[in-house]
């Protein structure tokens, strides 16, 4: 039956297209709205039932009907959803904050900064070594000087190496899971978007002043600073209304979080900030500086599914399959390497951090998947670089499109093969949970997801 | 606004039910036909439509294509003339000149110009814009607060003006404020983002209108009370459409008649609207004779918004589907019962919570893009499918109840913002008629109440009489003028609008104090 809708479903669809208006209208993206919403969920119930994460359901599906495949979802369909996008990554980037939890994280702290030592740090490196290695199979790098060579695979592996918190959070939700692996990653991955932020500020920045472009070096550490510590500013402030809003005004709630997103993707990107770190700092303040951290996570939650149905299904539309056509090989050896670099990488940096056996074999799949930080940095770069032009950019898409559709599955087994799936239902169910652990709502196959749409500035997902 | 207690099915309400199947089903065949046609007829050609009567092309090749389609012949061959034209049949009503989008509509009319997103803020401006942000937000919030706050609702109710706040009226000055130049909040991309909350909403209502709308609660009801519905319709739309068509030709420039297709449009829009008249909280209840006249008279407005949307339908090159007026409210009624049986086969499947709620978020805004991509009303589609699944057997009823109830007035009040930022008041014509809507409305309201009542054996109390004869405004009026200003931005729709937001809030208030005085 679930089958049949899709098929009734794209149908329909199909039928509707032949009446020739603008795709772009607003009655065209409602019209992709509804039809998303519905096809992604049934194709995500469909993933489930084979033993696969939904969110990558609602990735496939968005790849499907998005323009690179049946083109249901058209370019200006997908532009007009991006509004989407910018709440779902401030509603998961709340909830994350509201989950790290001062004193239950206090004790992964270690393993957090070791793991994102070694396991994001070093795999950058690795990364960038293996682009310099095998740069005579890059087009776009012959003629390079080895000095620019080298700068150029340092941008890249920056760009490459991008985690995906909005995958993570989705997954833990999904799952259920609760244990050291699924909050080690959590941090990890967090702390693993401020730095991949702070190194291609750097390195681009270096890159560009090398390679001739001209960088006025004084206006980047500005710009930087803007960027990060007017985004904390903000999300503390905005955390401070947010705790206020929930304690004296308490109606309609879930209305004024929704409206307290919508601000913060909307404001965010006129004014430079990044609204992941607005959110997570308003997250984190209402949780560890406030008492209304649980009240504020149930309301994060209760309008939390459709719009990361959305959030992913449109990221799997914006995946760009041709690129591997003509990147394929490249591509596949660079998300090998990635994956060996973070796999191994975090294995030793948890032993180095004496984490528990079970974060040093599981950790590291945490931090494959991919989506939206990877791609804006990808656009970025593409923006940045111009001389290395499309093919540069068809890499790099490449490889997150691979990870946004594979990594997902392997993170799954390893919360499966950890135990942690499951846990927190269970302590919900025998009440065990501490107070300071935010409660998972009745539906906890919620899914989070990420990825900004084309032609927009990077903000983390 | 949903009732909750329903009555026993019987077989009547599966005669009921099987009505609209079985028409969907014949309607559906058809217009399989019909999309068979249009699309057997050449695309680059299909748009250029001379006095919507003509459809240019090469007849040959759509012939070629039809019979590739498996289309007979003769469907496309008694038009076709000696020099390739094809002829439909003449429209009833004249067909409509071409229209510009107002600036204030586009947005959510449009598609986004290729242009790039905004540009960032510049440095210095930063600031200011932080701390507008915290400060807009902090507003909001006291708003909240003293929303509800004990001595501002008695001060309210002092004022007269508790009912016009619980309408929801200030988030339509909100919208209109976060558009102003000064604040410019709600710009014209944040508007683009936004407008498919507007096709959401009016899908909601519509929905929900249609979801309460029971056949089986008209049993019983007094043999008085068709002509009290049909005086209390009747009366205000014929007093609404006369008077503000009439205001509206005076403030033409140009000599207007009846044959004129968007006066005509226009004052049934009006009419229509005025007929219209919201569910409170004292004649909700299903069993109340108010409150199954009330149904009733919102069925009448949505046969009107499907007349109007169906015999004025816009023209010009952005419509490829060339079919007679009759066969688009054929259409109209097909797509809403198909999708009805859809949504029905949909929330049949076990899910509850988020699963259930993201089911019936997609469903509504599909039917509401789907008849707004035909260039339908949303608000008919939806409330078609609704009344479907009212009178399906089906085990979400009461969840899908519950949740209906449950985001009905959210969704309402963000649909009121979008309207407030497309509101245009600086079209004096707007602020003119709005206390001739009023009048007439209440007058026509009151003079069919009296009429109907006073005939008969039908026997109200005076809290009845109250609720038929001064009625306010609803949401439904409201959502009727929206969606006509989506499908016909141009003409006299913006004081349209005009007069009946403000004559909505008019009428609330005259309503409070006459009730106060009684």
């Amino acid at each position: 039956m679930t089958v049949l809708l899709i098929l009734v479903l794209t149908g329909l669809m199909d039928a509707l297209d032949t009446f020739d208006v603008q795709g772009g209208t607003s009655s065209g993206v409602s019209l992709a709205l509804g039809y998303l919403l519905l096809t992604a969920h049934f194709v995500g119930d469909l993933f489930k039932r084979a033993g696969l994460p939904r969110l990558t359901g609602y990735i496939a599906t968005g790849i499907a009907v998005g323009p690179g495949v049946l083109g249901l979802v058209n370019e200006q369909m997908l532009g007009s959803l991006h509004l989407v996008n910018g709440v779902a990554v401030a509603l998961i980037a709340m909830t994350a904050g509201c989950e790290l939890e001062h004193h239950s994280m206090k004790p992964l702290l270690r393993s957090i900064g070791s793991i994102s030592l070694y396991g994001v740090i070093g795999t950058t490196l690795l990364l960038a070594l293996a682009v310099y290695v095998v740069r005579s199979w890059l087009p776009f790098m012959h003629g390079a000087s080895v000095l620019a060579a080298a700068l150029i695979s340092t941008v890249l592996g920056v760009v490459m190496v991008a985690q995906s918190p909005a995958v993570v959070v989705a997954l833990r939700d999904e799952m259920a899971a609760d244990g050291p692996v699924s909050r080690t990653v959590l941090g990890v991955v967090v702390l693993a978007d401020l730095l991949v932020i702070l190194m291609f500020a750097v390195v681009s920045s270096i890159a560009k002043a090398v390679l001739g472009g001209g960088v006025d070096a004084v206006q980047t550490v500005r710009g930087l600073a803007w960027e990060l510590f007017g985004s904390l500013s903000l999300g503390v402030a905005i955390g401070y209304l947010l705790a206020l809003y929930l304690r004296k005004v308490k109606a309609s709630a879930a209305l004024f979080v929704l409206l307290i997103a919508f601000v913060i993707a909307e404001v965010g990107d006129r004014l430079s900030l990044d609204p992941l770190l607005v959110a997570l700092a308003a997250g984190i303040f209402v949780r560890n500086a406030t008492s209304a951290g649980d009240e504020l996570y149930r309301h994060i939650q209760a309008p939390a599914l459709p719009v990361y149905i959305l959030f992913f299904a449109v990221a799997g539309a914006n995946v760009h399959l041709d690129a591997l056509t003509t990147v394929g090989a490249p591509a596949l050896l660079f998300v090998l390497v990635r994956a060996a670099g973070l796999l191994s990488g975090s294995a030793l940096g948890a032993r180095l951090a004496n984490a528990p056996s079970v974060v040093q074999r599981y950790a590291g799949f945490g931090l494959l998947p991919q989506a939206g930080l990877a791609l804006a940095l990808s656009l970025l770069f593409a923006e940045t670089f111009p001389e290395f032009g499309v093919e540069a950019r068809a890499l790099t898409l490449s490889v997150v499109a691979i990870n946004e559709l594979m990594a997902p599955v392997f993170y799954r087994m390893a919360l499966i093969r950890s135990g942690e799936a499951n846990q927190a239902a269970a302590e919900r169910s025998t009440g065990s949970m501490a107070p300071s652990k935010p409660l998972l709502p009745d539906s906890a196959d919620l899914n989070a997801g990420a990825s900004p749409p084309p032609q927009q500035r990077p903000t983390s997902d | 606004m949903l009732t909750k207690p329903r009555v026993p099915r019987s077989a009547g309400s599966v005669v009921h039910a099987a009505l609209p199947l079985a028409a969907a089903l014949a309607i559906g065949a058809w217009s399989t036909q019909a999309w068979a046609v249009s699309r057997a007829l050449p695309r680059d050609d299909a748009g250029v439509v001379d006095g919507g009567a003509h459809t240019r092309g090469s007849a040959d090749a759509g012939r070629a294509d039809a019979a590739q389609a498996g289309v007979a012949p003769e469907v496309l061959e008694p038009a076709a003339s000696e020099d390739g034209l094809l002829e439909l049949p003449s429209p009833v009503v004249k067909p409509l000149p071409p229209v510009e989008v107002p600036d204030v509509l586009a947005p959510v009319i449009e598609a986004a110009p290729d242009s790039a997103p905004e540009e960032p803020l510049v440095p210095g401006g930063r600031p200011r814009a932080v701390l507008g942000t915290i400060v807009g937000l902090l507003s909001i919030m006291v708003l909240a607060y003293l929303g509800g706050h004990r001595r501002v609702l008695a001060w309210e109710e002092r004022l007269g003006i508790s009912q016009v706040i619980t309408a929801g009226f200030p988030f339509v000055i909100l919208g209109l404020v976060a558009r102003s130049s000064p604040v410019a909040i709600l710009t014209d991309d944040v508007l683009r983002d936004i407008s498919p909350l507007l096709r959401l909403g009016l899908g909601w209502i519509g929905f929900v209108a249609g979801f309460r709308f029971d056949p089986s609660m008209f049993r019983g009801l007094p043999s008085n009370v068709a002509s009290v519905v049909t005086l209390s319709t009747l009366l205000p739309f014929m007093f609404v459409a006369a008077a503000c068509a009439s205001c509206l030709a005076l403030f033409s420039d140009q000599s207007v008649g009846l044959s004129d297709p968007v006066f005509l449009r226009d004052a049934l829009i009006l009419g229509t609207a005025g007929a219209m008249t919201a569910v409170s909280s004292s004649n909700r209840s299903s069993d109340s004779v108010v409150s199954r006249v009330l149904r009733l008279e919102e069925l009448a407005g949505i046969f009107g918004l499907m007349f109007v949307g169906a015999f004025f339908r816009p023209q010009g090159s952005e419509v490829s589907w060339q079919i007679p007026a009759t066969a688009w409210i054929l259409l109209t009624i097909g797509l809403g019962a198909t999708w009805g049986l859809l949504v029905h086969t949909i929330l049949e499947r076990r899910s509850e919570g988020s699963d259930f709620l993201v089911l019936t978020l997609g469903s509504i805004s599909f039917a509401a893009g789907a008849a707004g991509y035909l260039l339908l009303s949303s608000v008919v589609v939806a409330f078609i499918a609704g009344v479907l699944l009212a009178n399906f057997r089906g085990s979400y009823q009461e969840r899908l109840r519950d949740l209906l109830l449950r985001l009905e007035r959210p969704v309402y009040l963000l649909s009121l913002v979008v309207v407030g930022a497309l509101w245009d008041v600086r079209d004096v014509r707007g602020w003119l008629l709005m206390p001739v809507f009023m009048v007439t409305r209440l007058a026509g309201k009151w003079l069919g109440m009296q009429l109907g009542t006073g005939a008969g054996q039908l026997t109200l109390a005076p809290g009845e009489r109250r609720a038929l004869g001064t009625p306010p405004l609803g949401p439904l009026a409201i959502a009727i003028v929206i969606n006509a200003q989506l499908l016909y931005p141009g003409g006299s729709i913006s004081p349209i609008v005009s007069a009946v937001i403000g004559g909505g809030v008019l009428t609330e208030i005259f309503v409070q104090l006459w009730s106060r005085r009684k």
